[in-house]
């Protein structure tokens, strides 16, 4: 019997170990973008690279989209906040 | 005058850079003294200005005391701590500027190291605000907030502009 309930927690199992690279349940598609984070200069003063980190709304972000690393989001979300704070990138944008 | 903290190495400077924002009607003449004001204020703290740059005017984000454009004033300096303050307080105090912001770059920064780029040529480099696209083509002052009478605007005027840059595509298209 409690061999039995070993292996139903294999099957649990594999899908972590596969990792979630496959179909996530609220359907992302798990493709991240690969940043090439080497050649990226986040500078608050320069609002087109950071551009690429903001949505139509003018929100932040995730990590988990925009496949930086850790470091990096953070760097990237200061750079934003600091722009934002002198008009060089909007807090938010209301869609005509 | 400096306060001294037991942070920094002595003989040391901390590097900074303020952004601050004027108001888009502001004059290069009141530039001038504002730069001269703020020069003082640096240099008898015992800082070091690297950098003045004056951006010209800009579109803001989203609208800052009524204005939708702005002058943009960059600095980068050396200085001591407590020089921030006082910068400030002293931007605080003036009407033309409408922002500012400070950041810290670094710190423990030997001060012969870093060569002031500052001149007399680029005090009146940044004394002049570059006019943008706006007002090259309308020709008209691109001080206008949102909230002003859209009748106030010379339409002849814009149109005469309009047909020394090279006409309206419409027209051209007509013409064909």
């Amino acid at each position: 019997m409690a061999n039995q309930d070993d292996l139903d927690n294999d099957f649990g199992d594999d899908d972590k170990k596969r990792g979630r690279g496959g179909v996530n349940k609220r359907g992302f598609g798990r493709k991240k973008k690969m940043l090439n984070e080497k050649e990226l200069t986040i500078d608050y003063k320069d609002p087109q690279t950071l551009k690429y980190f903001i949505t139509d709304r003018g929100k932040i972000m995730p990590r988990r989209i925009t496949g930086a690393s850790a470091k990096t989001q953070r760097k990237i979300a200061l750079a934003i906040k600091r722009a934002r704070k002198i008009a060089l990138m909007p807090f938010t944008v209301t869609g005509k | 005058m400096a306060i001294q903290t037991n942070k920094d190495k002595p003989g040391t400077s901390r590097e900074y850079e303020t952004i601050f924002i004027l108001r888009p009607d502001t004059a290069n003449d009141a530039i001038a003294t504002l730069n001269t004001r703020l020069k003082g204020i640096v240099e008898t703290m015992g800082g070091k200005i690297l950098k003045a740059d004056n951006w010209g005017k800009r579109k803001l984000a989203y609208e800052i005391k009524k204005q939708m454009k702005g002058i943009y004033l960059y600095w980068q300096y050396l200085a001591t701590p407590g020089t921030v303050e006082e910068l400030e307080r002293n931007l605080r105090m003036l009407d033309n500027v409408i922002r500012y912001q400070s950041v810290k770059i670094d710190s423990d920064v030997d001060p012969t190291a870093r060569p002031s780029e500052v001149s007399d040529e680029t005090w009146a480099k940044a004394a002049t605000t570059a006019a943008d696209e706006e007002e090259i083509m309308t020709g008209q002052s691109a001080s206008r907030s949102p909230y002003d009478d859209d009748d106030d605007i010379d339409p002849d005027a814009e149109e005469e502009a309009l047909q020394a840059a090279g006409g309206d595509d419409d027209e051209k298209k007509d013409q064909e």
